[in-house]
């Protein structure tokens, strides 16, 4: 199994390379289970077009049948915030089907993920956290893919 | 004596699964001794001999094995390790039909029962890719070097035609037909159009290479959407898209749906897509080179 995740990342990375959408951009996979993406978000005025958003992704040995990990990540330099939005939390955690055990599917890849976040940001209206933001990023051990998200609003 | 050979293979197994394989390779040879009839000594003793890069022995251990079990009988395990002994020993197509003849038997056993483990079908699937790819990596070698032999014995007539035109010229000015000056003349002309005609044809078997090195992507239609490699046993879903068998199954059975409509899906759902797997069969058969070999 490890070695089909191994061959797919490869061929992923390989295509990532090459081109990708406006907005999005490899910043490295040195490691090919540990890959950091940027993402800007270019018509939504809640996100500023010259700010971009770091995303850390780590592949489980059986990628892509199960779902990578998806994070966005906070750092000072170069400056990356966290975005602000309903289903992300302060400390970078993506409450996002796509990327929950149930629902992921291995059809999806790098570039479509992205896609689905750039356009969860720019669909957004509300530039607010979650309900229980500051209880949950001080109470929470799990890692994001044990959580078991209540999907209560499929509007966003 | 069956029973003490049985005694010796279980020693044999636990000495393999502490990687002592010499000293397995020695309890399943004492266990053969004794008795001689057990498939599974000869399988095991064979998966001890790939470990220890025996492959002619592995081979035969294999051969044994199936000899015994008959060849129409169930024994998926010899023909996978007689397929792993024949790639090792440079025979992909051997080594091709063995895998197939595992990874049908995974698919559909021969006998009700038959112990198939869980991962058996996504390791043979991807072994017989590896067959598939070895095969068509021999056939692209062999290509090659048919056309480096047909150069150069293209080349060896053309310089045996220039020296016949020359001999020719000096017979002629030998009888007195010619005169030094033309005698001279004539040779230079005869060497250049032969020098032209090397020319020629070096560069129309460089058109014809380039042409063949031309990276083609290997059609999306044919390549797995969850591995991202080319298919061999493609399967249909309902909604009329097509995955290679053996990884929508370990997709199944983590999440029982369709990969892309989400909608319940069962193994029995699935259909076997014969036009899909001709299109990739003539893949695995067409004209090496042109395809992009990014394996």
């Amino acid at each position: 199994m490890a070695g089909m995740s191994a061959k797919r990342l490869q061929k992923e990375l390989t295509k990532v390379t090459g081109a990708l959408p406006p907005g999005i951009t490899l910043v490295s996979a040195e490691n090919l289970r540990e890959w950091y993406m940027d993402v800007q978000v270019i018509d939504n005025p809640i996100y500023p077009t010259d700010e971009k958003y770091r995303l850390k992704l780590t592949f489980p040995p059986n990628y892509p049948i199960e779902a990578p990990e998806v994070v966005f990540q906070h750092l000072t330099s170069p400056e990356r915030k966290v975005p602000m939005h309903p289903h992300i939390y302060s400390n970078g955690i993506i409450c996002l089907d796509l990327l929950d055990a149930q629902g992921w599917s291995p059809v999806h890849n790098v570039e479509s993920i992205c896609i689905s976040l750039q356009s969860m940001l720019a669909g957004n209206t509300v530039k607010e956290r979650p309900p229980g933001d500051a209880e949950f990023v001080r109470t929470n051990r799990q890692r994001p893919r044990d959580i078991n998200f209540l999907f209560h609003d499929h509007k966003v | 004596m069956a029973h003490l050979a049985d005694k010796l293979k279980e020693e044999g197994n636990t000495a393999f699964r502490q990687g002592e394989y010499i000293v397995a390779e020695d309890l399943y040879t004492q266990a053969i001794q004794r008795y001689s009839r057990n498939p599974l000594i000869f399988t095991n003793r064979a998966n001890v001999r790939l470990k220890l890069q025996k492959w002619d022995d592995a081979c035969n251990d294999c051969l044994r094995s199936i000899e015994i079990s008959g060849t129409n009988g169930q024994n998926h395990k010899a023909f996978y390790f007689l397929a792993q002994a024949q790639l090792a020993m440079h025979h992909p197509h051997e080594a091709l039909s063995s895998a197939l003849t595992a990874y049908d038997q995974v698919r559909e056993p021969k006998t009700a029962g038959a112990k198939i483990g869980a991962k058996d079908l996504e390791t043979f699937s991807s072994f017989v890719l590896k067959c598939k790819k070895a095969k068509f990596a021999s056939r692209d070698r062999e290509r090659l070097r048919r056309q480096g032999s047909l150069l150069a014995e293209l080349e060896e007539a053309l310089t045996q035609t220039l020296n016949r035109e020359l001999d020719g010229v000096s017979a002629q000015l030998a009888a007195g037909a010619i005169g030094h000056v033309a005698a001279q003349e004539l040779t230079a002309e005869v060497e250049a159009a032969h020098g032209h005609k090397v020319a020629d044809l070096r560069s129309v078997f460089a058109i014809h290479q380039d042409h063949q090195h031309q990276p083609r992507e290997i059609p999306d239609h044919l390549v797995d959407m969850i591995t991202f490699e080319p298919m061999h046993d493609p399967v249909m879903t309902r909604n009329g898209h097509s995955y290679e068998r053996a990884t929508l199954h370990e997709h199944l059975k983590r999440s029982a749906t369709d990969p892309l409509t989400r909608e319940p899906l069962r193994v029995e759902d699935l259909r076997s897509n014969y036009g899909l797997k001709a299109a990739c069969d003539e893949f695995w058969a067409s004209g090496a080179s042109e395809w992009v070999l990014d394996w």
